[in-house]
């Protein structure tokens, strides 16, 4: 494939002399713009189809380990692992939807990953609370940033609420002086305050915290417990 | 489920996932009459088969051919589609007879739900409930089944 971007000179000049071949150049020359930026957009929508139907194909392959492991500890992780790439494929699902390639609708993603988490978990005791305010963030951004809502919702469920212990969880995002404030609450039984080292969940919170530079909070809800993420509007902190 | 399972046949080229999709429509309580890769295979498996759901991906082993295998399935072999895409924008707006999408990369859960939903629909005739979410059902269909008119979304 030709790189059309580079000028045509010595044709351009030496015809440009008489003004009715300088249309058809022109003319000529938007036809190959034109096809040349077609093809570079169909390459885009098949890139874009390979990405999702690639993450579908990591999907399946969890999926049909999981159903042949038998040990439960071992399917949790698989599980675990299931729930994170579909984070990603959530984001991808999304990711150029709308007309703006750059950017990504936070709230709805968040109401896609709550009906699939909350619908897998099947636990009819868990209410789910929703405060969306319209935020968008950078497309580069939203991977890490879905595999954060991930975790922290993941966690609630699981730690907050075990079996026969039913409540409430919160999500709340907002914007809040410069920053998107990503709030989720709980209130079922609470954190250990002793604390033990981070699990793995944990630990991957705080490494992508630190890569979108934002800063986490964790707090007693009494009950319960309440995770802020403050994600910076502009990158910057 | 009441009634007699569903036969589902499943129109995807990648191996991976048409075996996890035959998992989940066990799961669910229909039946799997098996796998087609190419449109040829597809139209021959649903005209001998009958199957009362097809899953059909967009892009099969020959090309882009499953906007005709889901217009030949519904048109031909009495048996509704669903299109499993991840090119949900590029559907025609009569989703080529088929009832609706699933978009590419879904999860194990929405298909499970949207499975059981198309059961009920297709053996009860109306719609047990609002669409779950990571399936959008075509117009007509959503017409058929008690829905009213549905904005179509992506």
């Amino acid at each position: 494939m030709n790189d059309i971007s580079e000028p045509a000179r010595d044709t351009d000049q030496a015809a440009a002399r008489r003004p009715e071949d300088f249309e058809a150049i022109i003319e000529a020359r938007t036809r190959e713009l034109t096809e040349a930026l077609e093809q570079k957009t169909a390459l885009l929508h098949e890139v874009d189809h390979r990405v999702k139907n690639n993450l579908q194909l990591i999907s399946s392959l969890l999926l049909l380990q999981n159903r042949r492991v038998t040990d439960p500890a071992l399917k949790a992780s698989l599980r675990g692992m299931l729930g994170r790439v579909n984070a990603i494929a959530t984001v991808h699902r999304r990711l150029f939807q709308s007309e703006d390639v750059e950017r990504f609708d936070v709230s709805a993603f968040i109401r896609d990953m709550v009906a699939d988490l909350m619908g897998s978990a099947s636990r009819d005791d868990i209410r789910i609370e929703l405060d969306l305010e319209r935020v968008e963030i950078p497309a580069a951004k939203a991977a890490p940033f879905a595999l954060v809502v991930n975790e922290l919702l993941t966690n609630a469920l699981r730690h907050g609420f075990p079996e026969g212990r039913g409540g409430r969880i919160f999500v709340g995002v907002r914007r809040e002086n410069g920053d998107f404030r990503i709030e989720i609450a709980d209130d079922g039984v609470g954190f250990d305050k002793d604390t033990t080292p981070p699990g793995f969940g944990l630990t991957i919170v705080q490494l992508l915290c630190q890569q979108l530079k934002a800063k986490s909070e964790t707090t007693d809800a009494e009950p319960g417990a309440r995770v802020v993420v403050l994600l910076p509007v502009n990158g910057a902190r | 489920m009441t009634g007699r399972a569903l036969d589902v046949l499943i129109v995807e080229d990648e191996m991976l996932l048409a075996i996890e999709l035959e998992h989940l429509i066990e799961e669910v309580g229909c039946h799997s009459l098996g796998c087609a890769m190419s449109s040829d295979e597809a139209v021959d498996l649903a005209e001998k088969l009958h199957p009362d759901l097809a899953l059909v991906d967009v892009h099969l082993s020959d090309g882009p051919t499953g906007v005709e295998v889901a217009r030949k399935i519904s048109s031909d072999c009495g048996g509704v589609a669903l299109f499993m895409t991840a090119n949900v924008k590029r559907l025609p707006d009569d989703y080529a007879g088929a009832c609706g999408v699933i978009g590419k990369p879904y999860s194990e859960h929405g298909v499970r739900t949207a499975l059981s939903y198309l059961a009920y629909c297709l053996q009860e005739g109306h719609a047990p409930g609002p669409v779950p979410v990571g399936l959008t059902l075509a117009p007509a269909y959503a017409q058929l089944w008690g829905l009213g008119n549905l904005p179509r979304i992506a």
